[in-house]
């Protein structure tokens, strides 16, 4: 089926003002091929109908919820937003470090909210281990990785992963901290692993929420999408609570946070931005 | 004082080259044709014959992605009821600013250049749209020709130029900083010298010289405020002379943000995230337009 532009700016206006994602005009296609699956599968005469399945019920409908699977790839991968890597490597990170540093407290907290098979919270592992050497000599770093499934938490933790999962990454890292085995098995370096913890979250528990304290940086990539704006704004007070004063919290790469909550600071960088305590 | 050093550092620049481009005389005396009243197009399609290269370029850029006609247009006379008398003013000063600079490859390349430009001068003027400023089309221009002193750095202080751009890739600051700490002055003040060798009006003199410090703008400091916000947005979303500019901002801080908010009338509303995702969608478009301007080259 083929969408019209206009049918594709008013489907791009509903997901993105209902889920807080922006679909590019160059995934087009993509939409357009992943909605088509969801107008067979409920035997929608046409997109009409189909959109009418959406707005149904208040908050979000069943049928958003399963088209937002069908249209946000689930698997993640390593070193998955270059960008944000950057300007975090580059400007942040060292931002941080001096401002620590000034009054002696030599310890970086992160927190991978959602971490699904850890591939982000070890990605930022290996990139604070190169600074080992320099910036962060004697420093204590804590990697906390969190998501509700122990399936995930449970592939996180052993830390065997697919040539998929490390398409991404620069060759350097992949010879420093990976054994590569038969059968395309990238095995992680125990010394990146001993840098992450990861542990069982519900985002939307409240008493545990609150004892998630003092990170620097938080991430927490296309989970929020999933959440009415309620939780929304109740999760992401909870991040902007476990940050450190001038902490940043990220993300995902088309993702928006406006109107969720008026008290972070929204940085631009080259490529993307972030939120600022 | 430093200010003052900076400038005399620049006019002894522009001052000890001898093969400074210039503007074609056809478009100056197409601009000072339109301010007359009851033109016709006839008129300035007759003038610009006069010019084959100029004519040659309208032709290419009226047929470009950005103006979108619906068929080949093929004759210029045709060119000009398509974009329509208001907008070739803006049109025919690209034209010959792009001409100007032809063949001056430099350090930061003339496509990255040219989609830096284009960039700034598309983007302010959907800023202008959107905190109601009056004159769109100048806003447009405005960023079109805000960053003209990069292409003289870039071009003729090859060397020196691409240390203040090494300079960059090793710590991330902004360019005008790197420039200054190394040449001694800057892309602004650069940029000035030239806008006044070439007669441009006061408005984009100062924008010229202001786009990175809008307070110290007296005539036009809204105008200058929008170029200086497009110019923010474009270095982050992917327009950033290839990657060899950085900056990083947050809005609430900038100064030029109170300055183009109209007095009383906030732009709270402003979804700056969905901005910058839409900014994005304009890029490869932008980036084909550039690509269709310099296709015979």
């Amino acid at each position: 089926m083929t969408i019209s532009d206009k049918d594709f700016e008013v489907l791009r206006d509903f997901i993105y003002n209902h889920c807080g994602i922006y679909f590019h005009t160059s995934k087009k296609y993509f939409l357009e091929s992943r909605i088509t699956r969801r107008i067979e599968a409920t035997n929608s005469p046409n997109l009409m109908t189909y959109m009418g399945l959406l707005k149904s019920g208040p908050g979000k409908s069943d049928e958003l919820l399963k088209l937002l699977d069908e249209i946000t790839t689930n698997e993640t991968c390593f070193f998955r937003n270059p960008p944000q890597l950057k300007a975090l490597e580059n400007v942040f990170l060292p931002e941080i470090v001096a401002a620590k540093g000034k009054i002696g407290f030599r310890k970086l907290r992160i927190w991978s909210a959602g971490s699904s098979s850890g591939e982000e919270a070890y990605t930022m592992a290996m990139i604070l281990l190169e600074k080992r050497a320099t910036i962060l000599k004697d420093w204590i770093i804590e990697i906390v990785g969190t998501d509700i499934s122990e399936t995930v938490l449970a592939q996180a933790r052993e830390g065997v992963y697919s040539a998929y999962s490390v398409r991404n990454t620069p060759d350097y890292y992949k010879k420093k901290y990976f054994r590569q085995e038969p059968g395309e098995r990238y095995v992680l370096s125990p010394d990146v692993k001993k840098l992450v913890s990861f542990n069982h979250l519900n985002l939307y528990e409240d008493a545990k929420m609150v004892f998630m304290k003092s990170f620097d940086f938080i991430f927490c990539a296309n989970v929020l999408i999933y959440f009415d704006l309620a939780s929304k704004t109740k999760v992401v007070q909870h991040y902007y609570n476990n940050l450190q004063p001038y902490g940043y919290f990220f993300v995902g790469q088309s993702e928006s946070l406006h109107g969720v909550n008026d008290k972070f600071k929204t940085v631009h960088f080259p490529g993307g931005f972030a939120y600022k305590k | 004082m430093e200010q003052l050093s900076k400038m005399e550092k620049a006019a002894a620049l522009i001052r000890g080259m001898t093969d400074l481009p210039t503007i074609p005389a056809v478009a100056t005396q197409v601009l000072s044709l339109l301010d007359q009243p009851d033109v016709e197009i006839d008129q300035v399609a007759e003038l610009l014959l006069t010019d084959q290269v100029m004519a040659a370029r309208v032709l290419k850029m009226v047929n470009s992605p950005l103006y979108r006609p619906a068929t080949v247009i093929t004759s210029l006379k045709g060119a000009l009821v398509y974009l329509g008398l208001r907008h070739i003013r803006e049109f025919i000063l690209t034209c010959s600013f792009i001409q100007s600079f032809e063949g001056k490859e430099g350090v930061l390349g003339v496509k990255p250049f040219w989609e830096h430009s284009f960039g700034v001068g598309i983007v302010a003027r959907l800023i202008a749209a959107k905190v109601g400023y009056h004159d769109t089309e100048k806003a447009y221009i405005g960023g079109l020709i805000h960053d003209i002193g990069e292409v003289f750095l870039s071009y003729y202080l090859k060397d020196e130029f691409q240390k203040v751009v090494d300079a960059i890739r090793e710590n991330p600051v902004q360019l005008v900083e790197a420039e200054e700490r190394i040449l001694g002055t800057t892309h602004c003040e650069v940029g000035l010298c030239l806008a006044r060798e070439w007669h441009f009006p006061e408005d984009y003199c100062e924008i010229v010289s202001c786009h990175h410090a809008p307070r110290e703008a007296k005539n036009a400091p809204r105008l200058t405020a929008i170029v200086n916000l497009a110019d923010l947005f474009c270095t982050v979303r992917n327009l950033d002379y290839g990657g060899k500019e950085w900056t990083s901002f947050s809005l609430a801080d900038e100064p030029a943000w109170a300055m183009v908010q109209e007095q009383g009338k906030k732009l709270a509303e402003f979804d700056v995230e969905r901005f910058c995702y839409e900014l994005d969608d304009q890029v490869e478009e932008i980036r084909e337009l550039v690509t269709n301007i310099f296709k015979d080259r």
